[in-house]
């Protein structure tokens, strides 16, 4: 009967946190969203249980990962933990232009999206990690829809990869396809694996995949300001998107514009939350690897790390 | 680019030699092979000439919204007020009552054992042993795999959403019976429902009830909503006359003859609809998790997006059990009648399964105090085989046999079949599209029909979504042409025997009832990410009803006919042909159609393995607020749907009257 | 026949079916036939009745299906609303009443049995038999009291936990009697009631519903397309034909005096002895002579077959109930009608 405990415990917290003075923070539930990944959902019950220990009550909501920006703005959940640069830049940036939430601060960690394969490939592509060797060995990857060409398989056309104008401007020898989610991406890496087919995927990094299928990013041009937007940039001075993404994407958090004033402490320790690859990857492993429910990992690293999140508490307690 | 001959043949052969049909062949066989010459916008319907619909929707959307913060009156301020208040507040109590959440009346969650027992007892009242057997496995199944919280958040949910859907169903199905104008007004509305897709439902659901439970519960509810109505309606119209009059004579007042007459009397066919209510909820599990709909689709979510099989595996057994236990359960309901008690039974004799089921609650809520794993699973006590099973599906697939078979089927069917099917339907002058699909229409289902799939193909051709609506419509009729090879043999030799027909029909009730996400990455496993697993995980889908109704029609040919075949010197063979299918051929279009429908359902799902057609720009909207673009998108399938829905059934129906048979 | 006002009292009735009856009526040249209607695209289901019902008697409706017998009643208890005439309920304008007036009407003094019982399948008999009660707002126990009684009045003692599908046919259409008489109606509709059972069965119900009618007096609206069940029931048979009365009368007077060529067909079957009564037979003394013993008038000439072809005289006296001679019979017509040359 976990619920007498808790009860205990949010009522103990909340008189402990009433004595010190900090009680101003609504009671209302901070609602915050959990997607369909791992480190996700342990941070967002990591920080979650941060603010219970504030003495705020807090409510976990599943949805969509880019649906949810729309939600942030309206105040239906109360933040995002991970809006990472290349996934959900775009949602993010709509969702700000059109007001009610804004940027929370950096995460430590840096993201990375890109074209990339499992080590066993680099057996049937050598010349691996850079982009012309794969290119060289385009036919390595062919299948039987592709014709002689190599075939990559990008991530889900909303994700905004843009691999076919990549393989246009640069002049690969490779087909775009997109898959239509994450899953289908990590079921196209496990079939490979069984009898190591060399695969180029898309990827990302932190990630559970990493863990899991050791690999590497393939190295393309480097990412240059306006490689998007301007023709002139990159290598291919008539093209867009002849670069590589940046190797050192930003992973945000957002907040919705009410919460400063609903939750001021609250608010206040979310702009210090910030992780790094390494706990990220730390946190994804509990449940990945463990196979912990995501609360008990969040409990489990918490108190592994109090160190790090103490200092992100507001003072006095 | 190999291109095929003329996707018209197969279609011709089928119908006789009705003029209209062969002008409007022949036009659109003219205007193919005049494609080189023909002026742009006869081969497709140019930019320019694209109605600006999705921004006039989104104008209108947002006009009716209102708005919350500048508090511009709208529909968003009365949905919201019930999302936050009447409907937040049942979540809350069923939430707390099942999962132990921190909301009124604030009780501990139930001991998994009470719920359980109380399955138990309430399947063997409905249906005995094998019911009880069914109804406290599941539950104790739940529990044992570590699963009692998620399955008690999901059903927590639709405790609330699926007596919504019956009581908006029952009211609407009352209304569309009672005035005729309204059963006019709802039918075509309830059609469209039926048959979009339901990412559309999941961002205006978001918009106006607010991410989490109270979307989930909404999309839920208007997903379930329309059988409800039907089957209403149905048995409403079906009360005998003389126990209307007898009502009547008895002095009934209008509410007392509907509530005391009518809705008793039509018992049956609202049961059958509650059935259906409950079925398409669970349906709704796994989709819903994207717009907050806690529990297992979204705990399944998780766990196909970090690649563990086995646990979505056990996920999707869970779901199964529940949806057949359930489904199981409401249709004993319906064929329970009530029995009598001699005089002078005492009322424990009278009442005993409440007894039953009162005691074993009390029993396992004291016995779980003591006894914590009858109170709760903890994840490292479950029997959770997840990595385990994991294996397994993961070693299945690797088999080297396994591959080498998948790798050929993969090559005939994607180089030789499916992409030059697709390329030449793409190829085919937009004009000259709609005349074969009218043309068929009007073989088929004749004049009325013909004339909506003009209309609807029309509109789909102006809604600037042409070619991802050919690759769809490419997907389904692939699908459906490949579940017809294998539903049909299936079905016709299951129909041979009882044992057979019954254990063949548990395999298609489970088919249908396993989310669907599970098969996908198993699929993409076995045949990458390519057309032909989009369509053989759509065909997984629209064999079920194909074999199913196969069977049904198969068996319900009258014995005298068969008999008569028997006794004519007919063999098996002959009997077959030339009685048992021509007298199941309506039935077995009604399966035929479902299958149609199941294929636009599931064609969308499969966007998430990747595809170039609606389903995937209808994803795509899911990131932002394009209820406009969103609605037509939807709109599109549904208006596709519906052609093929208008034209089977109505065929259907001809055939049935035809050989006099009852319509279905 | 009773002389007080009639408990029904119709006048130029007309139920018509189609797009605008009223309308049609108004407008409608006089001395159309059902023929001409029908080329007008209308269904006369009633045309042009008009009837009365006395208090205490019996009246019933004959002829085949489709004839209107069934529409014609349900008018009377205004399931139907008429297109065209008045029909009068105890002096009241059924149509002028309204929704709550017709209700409390229902409730209060009409009961109605139907052909395929009409009971409502989820209740017991007893709370089928207690429906009506229940509809007025009667209190539990009172109509559990009421309801037994009935139930005990029609033979189904014991089977009050029953559900309709539990019981026979024979057995169900009791149930449908007894909740007809829940409310101890003035008025008993009785439409086909023992059409849908097996002929043996029939008659067992025919005797005990004659017993019942004895015992209750009530004024009785049956209906049946059974010319022998209409002679064996009937104060007055109404054969319909096309929505209109072809000849209302009593029994001996249809098998006598058959009005229409329509009306003879059914009654040459029939073996009129058996329902002709020696009360009607007879003729006023005026100066005949009779001697004797008399006969009594309300025995058919088949139950005096045996005195009638043993008697000598060619005129007996006829005694009515009270014993009065009420006139003579004379013995040839009676052979007559006993050997069938009537």
């Amino acid at each position: 009967m976990n619920f007498r405990a808790n009860l205990l415990a949010s009522t103990a917290a909340l008189s402990m946190t009433a004595t010190v003075g900090f009680a101003e923070d609504s009671s209302d539930p901070i609602v915050i969203p959990i997607h369909n990944w791992s480190s996700q959902i342990v941070m967002s019950n990591v920080v979650g249980q941060i603010f219970e220990e504030m003495g705020n009550n807090v409510e976990y909501v599943t949805t969509d990962s880019q649906a949810v920006y729309e939600s942030v703005r309206l105040g239906d959940v109360t933040l995002e933990l991970e809006v990472w640069e290349g996934a959900f830049g775009a949602s993010f940036r709509a969702a700000l232009e059109k007001g009610g939430l804004h940027d929370a601060g950096d995460h430590n960690a840096v993201t990375r999206e890109d074209w990339w394969y499992p080590m066993w490939t680099k057996d049937a592509c050598p010349g691996l990690p850079s982009w012309e060797a794969l290119n060289e060995c385009a036919s390595v990857f062919a299948t039987a829809e592709t014709g002689g060409k190599g075939r990559y398989l990008d991530g889900p056309v909303d994700w905004l990869k843009h691999g076919k104008e990549r393989v246009e401007a640069l002049g690969m020898d490779f087909v775009v396809i997109n898959a239509g989610s994450a899953a289908a991406l990590w079921a196209e890496i496990g079939a490979a694996e069984a009898d190591k087919t060399p695969v180029v995927v898309f990827n990302w990094t932190p990630n559970f995949a990493e863990a899991v299928w050791p690999g590497e990013f393939v190295e393309f041009p480097e990412w240059v300001d306006g490689c998007d937007k301007d023709p002139s940039v990159g290598p291919n001075p008539d093209a867009l998107y002849d670069c590589g993404n940046p190797a050192q994407g930003y992973l945000k958090k957002a907040a919705w514009d009410g919460m400063k004033d609903k939750w001021p402490d609250a608010y206040a320790t979310l702009t210090k939350v910030s992780f790094t690859n390494a706990q990220i990857a730390e946190m994804a492993k509990l449940v990945d690897v463990d196979e912990l429910e995501p609360e008990e990992a969040a409990a489990e690293w918490l108190e592994a790390n109090e160190d790090v999140w103490r200092g992100w508490l507001p003072s006095g307690s | 680019m190999v291109e095929i001959a003329s996707p018209i043949a197969p279609i011709r052969r089928s119908v006789s030699y009705d003029p209209v049909i062969i002008a409007l062949l022949g036009l659109a066989a003219l205007l193919c092979f005049a494609k080189p010459i023909l002026p742009d916008f006869l081969i497709r319907v140019p930019e320019a000439w694209v109605p600006p619909l999705a921004n006039w929707l989104d104008t209108f959307f947002e006009f009716i919204k209102g708005d919350l913060d500048t508090g511009r009156p709208g529909l968003i301020h009365l949905t919201r007020w019930f999302a936050e208040g009447p409907l937040a507040f049942l979540l809350g109590v069923t939430a707390n009552l099942l999962e132990g959440k921190h909301r009124w009346p604030f009780f501990d969650p139930l001991p998994w054992s009470t719920v359980a027992a109380v399955a138990a007892v309430i399947g063997y009242y409905l249906g005995g042993w094998r019911l009880a057997l069914l109804g406290g496995g599941t539950f104790v199944w739940t529990a044992l795999v570590g699963q009692w919280k998620i399955a008690m958040q999901t059903l927590s949910v639709l405790a609330v959403a699926a007596p919504l859907a019956f009581l908006i169903g029952l009211t609407l199905g009352i209304m569309a019976w009672k005035w005729g104008w309204f059963e006019r007004m709802i039918k075509p509305v309830l059609a469209i429902l039926q048959t979009i897709p339901f990412f559309t439902y999941l961002l205006p659901a978001v918009i106006f009830f607010k991410v989490g439970p109270t979307a989930g519960a909404i999309a839920t509810t208007i997903y379930a909503i329309p059988p409800m109505v039907l089957m209403t309606t149905l048995g409403l119209k079906k009360v005998a006359p003389e126990i209307i009059e007898a009502g009547k004579m008895s002095g009934c007042t209008r509410l007392q003859m509907l509530f005391r007459v009518f809705i008793p009397s039509a018992r049956t066919e609202i049961l059958v609809g509650v059935n259906q209510v409950i079925m398409l909820c669970l349906a709704m599990v796994v989709l819903t998790a994207f717009i907050g709909m806690p529990g297992l689709g979204g705990k399944l979510l998780a766990m196909m997006n970090s690649f563990k099989l086995g646990r979505s595996f056990e996920i999707g057994v869970t779901i199964v059990l529940v949806a057949i236990t359930l489904d199981r359960m409401s249709k004993a309901w319906v064929v329970k009648l009530p029995v009598h008690h001699e005089r002078g039974t005492p009322w424990h004799i009278r009442h005993k399964y409440l007894v039953m089921a009162v005691a074993a609650f009390v029993f396992f809520l004291l016995l779980s105090q003591f006894v914590d794993i009858l109170d709760k699973v903890g994840r490292k006590q479950s029997l959770s085989m997840g990595r385990e099973i994991d294996t397994v599906i993961k070693g299945a697939l690797a088999i080297d046999a396994v591959k080498s078979v998948t790798e050929t089927i993969r090559y005939v069917l994607n180089v030789w079949v499916l992409i030059p099917f697709r390329n030449a339907l793409l190829w085919i002058p937009t004009p000259a599209f709609i005349l074969v699909v009218v043309a068929f229409a009007w073989g088929f289902g004749g004049k009325r029909p013909a004339l909506f799939a003009t209309a609807f193909f029309t509109t789909v051709a102006f809604s600037g979504w042409w070619d991802r609506s050919v690759i769809t419509l490419y997907s389904v009729i692939s699908a459906v042409i490949l579940s017809v090879m294998i539903g049909v043999p299936l079905g016709i030799l299951a129909s041979r025997s009882k044992t057979w027909a019954t254990r063949i029909l548990l395999v298609c009730d489970t088919a249908q009832t396993f989310p669907s996400f599970i098969y996908l990455l198993p699929a993409i496993m076995l045949f990458g990410v390519s057309d032909v697993t989009v369509v053989l995980s759509i065909v997984i889908f629209t064999t079920v009803p194909l074999t199913r109704y196969t069977i049904e029609g198969l068996r319900n040919v009258p014995a005298e006919m068969t008999e008569a075949a028997d006794m004519s010197g007919a063999t098996r063979r002959q009997k077959l042909l030339n009685v048992q299918l021509p007298m199941a051929l309506p039935t077995m279009a009604v399966g035929f159609n479902q299958a149609i429908m199941f294929a636009f359902f599931m064609v969308i799902i499969a966007a998430f393995i990747g595809t170039q057609d609606l389903g995937q720009e209808l994803q795509r909207t899911l990131a932002g607020t394009d209820l406009g673009k969103n609605f037509v998108l939807g709109m599109n399938v549904a208006l596709m749907a519906l052609t093929f829905d208008l034209t089977l059934m109505s065929w259907a129906g001809k055939k049935n009257k035809m050989l006099g048979l009852s319509a279905r | 026949m009773s002389t007080q006002t009639p408990v029904i009292r119709c006048r130029n009735v007309w139920k018509l079916f189609g797009a605008n009856p009223e309308q049609y009526l108004k407008t409608m040249p006089a001395g159309r036939s059902y023929e001409d209607i029908h080329a007008d695209g209308y269904i006369a289901g009633v045309k042009d009745v008009s009837v009365d019902v006395g208090r205490g008697e019996m009246l019933v409706i004959m002829g085949l299906s489709g004839s209107g017998k069934s529409t014609l009643v349900r008018c009377f208890s205004r399931l139907h609303d008429i297109t065209g005439g008045t029909i009068e309920v105890e002096g009241q304008d059924v149509m002028a009443l309204s929704e709550k007036e017709l209700i409390e009407l229902r409730r209060s003094k009409m009961g109605m049995v139907f052909q395929s019982f009409g009971l409502l399948p989820h209740r017991t008999v007893l709370d089928n038999v207690a429906f009506p009660l229940e509809m007025r707002g009667q209190n539990r126990h009172d109509r559990r009291e009421r309801a037994l009684e009935v139930i005990k009045l029609v033979g189904l003692e014991g089977r009050e936990d029953y559900f309709p599908r539990e019981l026979s046919g024979g057995q169900q259409q009791r149930v449908g009697i007894a909740r007809s008489l829940a409310i101890e109606p003035d008025i008993w509709f009785l439409d086909e009631p023992f059409s849908a059972l097996d002929p043996l069965i029939r008659r067992e119900m025919q005797d005990e519903f004659l017993r019942l009618q004895e015992m209750l007096g009530k004024t009785i609206v049956f209906i049946t397309h059974d010319f022998d069940e209409a002679l064996r029931l009937a104060d007055r048979i109404a054969i319909m034909k096309n929505g209109a009365i072809e000849q209302c009368d009593t029994p001996d007077q249809i098998v006598l005096k058959p009005r229409t060529p329509y009306v003879r067909k059914f009654t040459e079957e029939i073996e009129k002895s058996r329902v002709v009564h020696a009360g009607v037979l007879a003729k006023p003394i005026n100066g005949t002579a009779v001697e004797g013993d008399p006969v009594a008038g309300d025995l058919t000439i088949h139950q005096l077959a045996r005195q009638l072809v043993g008697d000598t005289r060619d005129n007996l006296p006829v005694a009515g109930k009270d014993g009065a001679l009420i006139g003579v019979l004379n013995r040839q017509t009676a052979l007559d009608v006993l050997l069938g040359d009537g």
